[in-house]
């Protein structure tokens, strides 16, 4: 890690991300490269939580629609600032990830199935009460972020708003995961009771994770919410959680590049199978059963693996015309 | 009358515990949440309705049919998707992803055969209710209470005499020691998910007729799903418990407190519940 290779990798990196909506300036490709920051930042969150706390959440749409609704009521009904009311998604999100320390006691399976009741539950809370979240008929008329003087209303200047959030996020997570919370972390995955027995408590610091993730995935919901111009509950289902979740796993676990990678792939995908049409999901599905055979590494295995294959092939080619000596 | 409710719960109940036997079943054997579970039931509804609407087979005879598609599906989908990836060792996350791929699949493929229209059973109940000591309970509630219950009976014998199913509880409780009885661990996984197959399978022939079948109805599954924690993952007699539970948990939900706020309830109650049991009812108190 590290060096000057790496360093050079960041600039051409940054370089790249900075001027691509000059050299690709199509609306609608944006518009995806948008959806994909926003994704990629609520995936960094899960990727904390499942890659590195190893806590398997599947309710992670609930934070995400608190804070887009939150963002949305705050604007429309409390006319308050866009940018208050943008950071205004992330606290209540992460206040409302505090109601669920009681649950962070349970382990595994059951905290999982727990986090799935839990979207269920909030998603219910969106759907039906109208005299706040205007139900089933969804929140129109949300205005565009602004920061200041600066009105983001194009997805070309809204993409810098989107990508300055996912990159302040990964480099947060990025110190976080090395520091000694981040170690901690990786302790309660690898065994929860030795953790603990290390003077780790396991209940405060999934709490934590849990209120860090959904703190960003409030900001990611306070985004969607400007970008989109309006919201409607079933944006924030079940089947919401799971693509995040498939997001994370696709990119590869314990990566937090790995996370925006698979938001990237997923969002792109999603986005360009339509002209499948019919056949667009059932691609879809079939393709991430084939991708869950790369292991835990994601799609970060692929260049590896077609490196050695394409090895394979050349040391294959090597022998059939020049047998090494003794071969026969 | 507060009893004609409870056995529409108690009726719904049983086909949840259909579903949680095979969610329980599979978590026992391998650790795994199988997402996909719900969608084999689906499966089966719609299976079933062709069988007795469209190639006119008389109900009774589709429920053991549309068992045995459903089984088949259960048994493929392991072959064919989760045994390859399970036997690369992967993360288990990697395997639950694989089932929720599995879940969109069947559902999409669902959609393409069958459309994307609900479809109405033919009526296969007659309107006459059977009328116990006073109660009522209709045709349509009975079949769930009186074939689930055979079921979960004969599911009961199997597991307890058969040597398959003696095999089968061996190889999920210790996968060495059972290896060195001379138990063949991936055999027993197969039948885990041809016999969790099969119960999704009769759920969905079960369900067809009160609602409707629809390729939409694996989310149902996911209630089952809930149902199955409540009583305790990895528990035969805590699927059975909690599915029943579930749905009068449901029922009088819906009908005491809000019907909007049906499921949220259910869900609710199953935190709840989790709070002071953290293995649900009939947990494993201790843990690998």
């Amino acid at each position: 890690m590290g060096g000057r290779r790496s360093a050079l990798g960041w600039v051409v990196l940054g370089i790249a991300v900075l001027v691509l909506p000059w050299i690709l300036p199509q609306r609608y490709f944006l518009r995806v490269v948008d959806l994909a920051l926003i994704y990629g930042t609520l995936a960094l969150g899960l990727q904390l939580l499942v890659g590195w706390a190893g806590q398997l959440s599947i309710g992670h749409a609930a934070f995400y629609g608190t804070g887009a609704y939150t963002s949305a009521i705050l604007t429309t009904k409390l006319g308050v600032p866009v940018e208050a009311a943008f950071v205004g998604g992330g606290l209540v999100a992460s206040l409302l990830a505090l109601t669920l320390m009681p649950i962070t006691r349970l382990r595994g399976n059951e905290l999982a199935v727990a986090t799935l009741g839990f979207g269920v539950i909030i998603h219910a809370v969106i759907l039906n009460e109208e005299w706040l979240t205007e139900g089933p008929f969804g929140m129109m008329r949300i205005p565009p972020l602004r920061v200041g003087p600066l009105l983001l209303n194009t997805e070309f200047r809204f993409y810098y708003a989107a990508l300055a959030v996912t990159a302040i996020t990964y480099f947060a997570f990025r110190r976080l995961t090395r520091s000694r919370f981040g170690r901690a972390l990786e302790a309660i995955r690898q065994n929860e009771e030795a953790a603990r027995t290390c003077g780790i408590n396991p209940v405060v610091y999934k709490s934590k994770v849990f209120v860090i993730a959904a703190f960003t995935a409030g900001l990611a919901g306070s985004l969607f919410a400007h970008l989109n111009g309006y919201l409607n509950p079933n944006d924030f289902t079940f089947v919401e959680s799971i693509n995040v979740l498939m997001m994370v796993v696709v990119g590869g676990l314990h990566s937090l590049g790995g996370a925006v990678v698979g938001a990237v792939l997923l969002v792109f995908a999603s986005e360009y199978l339509r002209a499948l049409r019919e056949y667009r999901m059932i691609v879809f599905g079939a393709v991430l059963i084939l991708l869950m055979a790369l292991g835990g590494e994601g799609v970060r295995a692929v260049p590896r693996l077609l490196l050695a294959a394409a090895r394979q092939v050349f040391r294959a080619a090597r022998h059939r015309w020049a047998p090494p000596p003794g071969d026969g | 009358m507060i009893l004609d409710p409870l056995i529409g719960g108690i009726a719904i109940g049983c086909i949840y515990s259909l579903i949680a036997l095979g969610y329980n079943m599979i978590i026992r054997a391998m650790d795994l949440l199988h997402f996909a579970q719900g969608e084999v039931m689906m499966v089966g509804a719609l299976t079933g309705v062709t069988l007795v609407a469209g190639l006119k087979v008389p109900y009774l005879l589709a429920i053991p049919l549309v068992m045995l598609v459903c089984a088949l599906l259960g048994l493929a989908l392991d072959t064919f998707a989760y045994r390859p990836i399970r036997h690369r060792r992967v993360p288990t996350i990697n395997v639950i992803i694989a089932t929720l791929g599995a879940s969109i699949l069947l559902t999409n493929v669902a959609m393409l055969i069958w459309g994307s229209e609900p479809i109405r059973y033919p009526p296969v109940y007659g309107s006459t209710a059977l009328v116990v000591a006073g109660l009522r309970i209709p045709q349509q509630y009975l079949a769930p209470l009186v074939i689930g219950g055979l079921l979960m009976a004969g599911l009961q014998i199997f597991f307890t005499r058969s040597v398959i199913g003696i095999a089968m509880r061996a190889a999920a409780q210790d996968r060495d020691t059972a290896r060195l009885m001379g138990i063949n661990i991936d055999a027993m996984v197969r039948y885990t998910f041809a016999v969790s197959g099969a119960m999704g399978g009769a759920a969905g022939a079960l369900l067809g007729p009160i609602f409707f079948a629809s390729f939409t109805m694996g989310e149902i599954g996911l209630k089952a799903f809930v149902a199955a924690t409540l009583g305790g993952l990895g528990s035969m007699p805590g699927a059975m418990v909690g599915g029943i539970l579930f749905g009068i948990i449901e029922t009088f939900g819906a009908l005491w407190i809000s019907s909007a706020y049906k499921d949220a309830i259910g869900y609710a109650i199953m935190i709840a519940i989790l709070l002071v049991a953290p293995s649900g009812l009939f947990g494993r108190r201790t843990r690998a």
